[in-house]
């Protein structure tokens, strides 16, 4: 009975085209982590508040906004491409701690006073951003 | 009644069968990521294909993934419509390599590409269907990574079977 698992020299296993497209597909693989794993900066950054209208504010400018949530103001600062909460009137301020965002598709919210930030650039929006079943 | 079988029809049963029993045995080995699988019912895809021809393995992979969808109860769901896009991938990129003159391509090559289509078009599906955030292709690239072990390993096995079986029962 020969084994599947044998001392056979593995290369044997392998046709010319195996080895090629082996390598192509090696390739392909390791060059989709530096395209998929690359982040792009947001450039600008939506606002969502139910005690107000969603707000759109652009990413390249200094400013400080004031947002009314359920439970009070939060203050969001953005300077040149980075936002982050610097006052919020919820308990644990994790808000706070999430510190700057930057990049397109990040996501950052003060669920206690019900504010949430989220990042985007210019060309990608998406219309919802899951479907669960 | 009496239905009319051929050769054919068995041949597809069985591997049917086969591909059936692994899917179901390896839907319950827990996984480390959701949709990381070994991909070892598609083993029985490529082994059909070597040694009987695209149709078959056409018919038999369409078989598993519907008869395995219908006793995991995830016929119609998402998980259903993952599986098929990835069956379809799958059996579309092998039988276009399949039919180069001369099948330069042994198991090997044909299970890799195999492996990473069916992840792709796996990927995409869900993307297009259920997922449309861009952050989704964030996993894409480990998951190929898999796919690309899977691939090879599950190639290397097939060939090993395949010249296993064809000193037992020489091809027809």
């Amino acid at each position: 009975m020969t084994n599947l698992i044998s001392k056979k020299n593995l290369s044997a296993d392998f046709k010319l085209a195996d080895k090629v497209i082996f390598v192509f597909s090696l390739l392909l693989v390791v060059t989709s982590y530096f395209y998929f794993w690359q982040t792009t900066p947001a450039s600008y950054a939506i606002i969502k508040s139910p005690q107000q209208d969603t707000l759109q504010v652009n990413l390249d400018h200094k400013k400080i906004y004031d947002i009314q949530g359920t439970l009070g103001t939060s203050s969001i600062e953005v300077t040149h491409g980075k936002i982050r909460f610097t006052n919020s009137p919820c308990q644990n301020k994790f808000c706070i701690q999430h510190g700057w965002q930057q990049h397109h598709g990040e996501l950052t919210a003060c669920l206690p006073n019900r504010v949430s930030i989220q990042l985007a650039s210019a060309d990608k929006t998406a219309s919802y951003d899951a479907i669960n079943f | 009644m009496q239905i009319n079988t051929q050769r054919q029809d068995w041949l597809v049963a069985g591997f049917a069968a086969l591909a059936i029993s692994i899917h179901l045995l390896e839907s319950a080995l827990p996984s480390p990521i959701p949709g990381v699988k070994p991909g070892l019912a598609n083993l029985v895809t490529l082994y059909v294909l070597i040694r009987h021809g695209w149709r078959l393995a056409v018919n038999v992979s369409l078989l598993r993934v519907l008869a395995g969808s219908l006793l995991l109860g995830s016929f119609l769901s998402p998980t259903f419509s993952l599986s098929l896009a990835g069956a379809l991938a799958s059996l579309t990129i092998l039988g276009v390599v399949w039919h180069i003159p001369g099948k330069p391509v042994g198991p090997i090559g044909l299970s890799i590409l195999a492996a990473l289509a069916h992840m792709s078009a796996q990927i995409v599906t869900a993307y297009i269907l259920f997922i449309p955030h861009s952050a989704l292709f964030t996993l894409l690239p480990i998951l190929l990574t898999v796919a690309l072990i899977s691939g090879t390993l599950g190639g290397i096995l097939v060939n090993r079977i395949i010249e296993r079986v064809d000193t037992l029962a020489p091809h027809e």
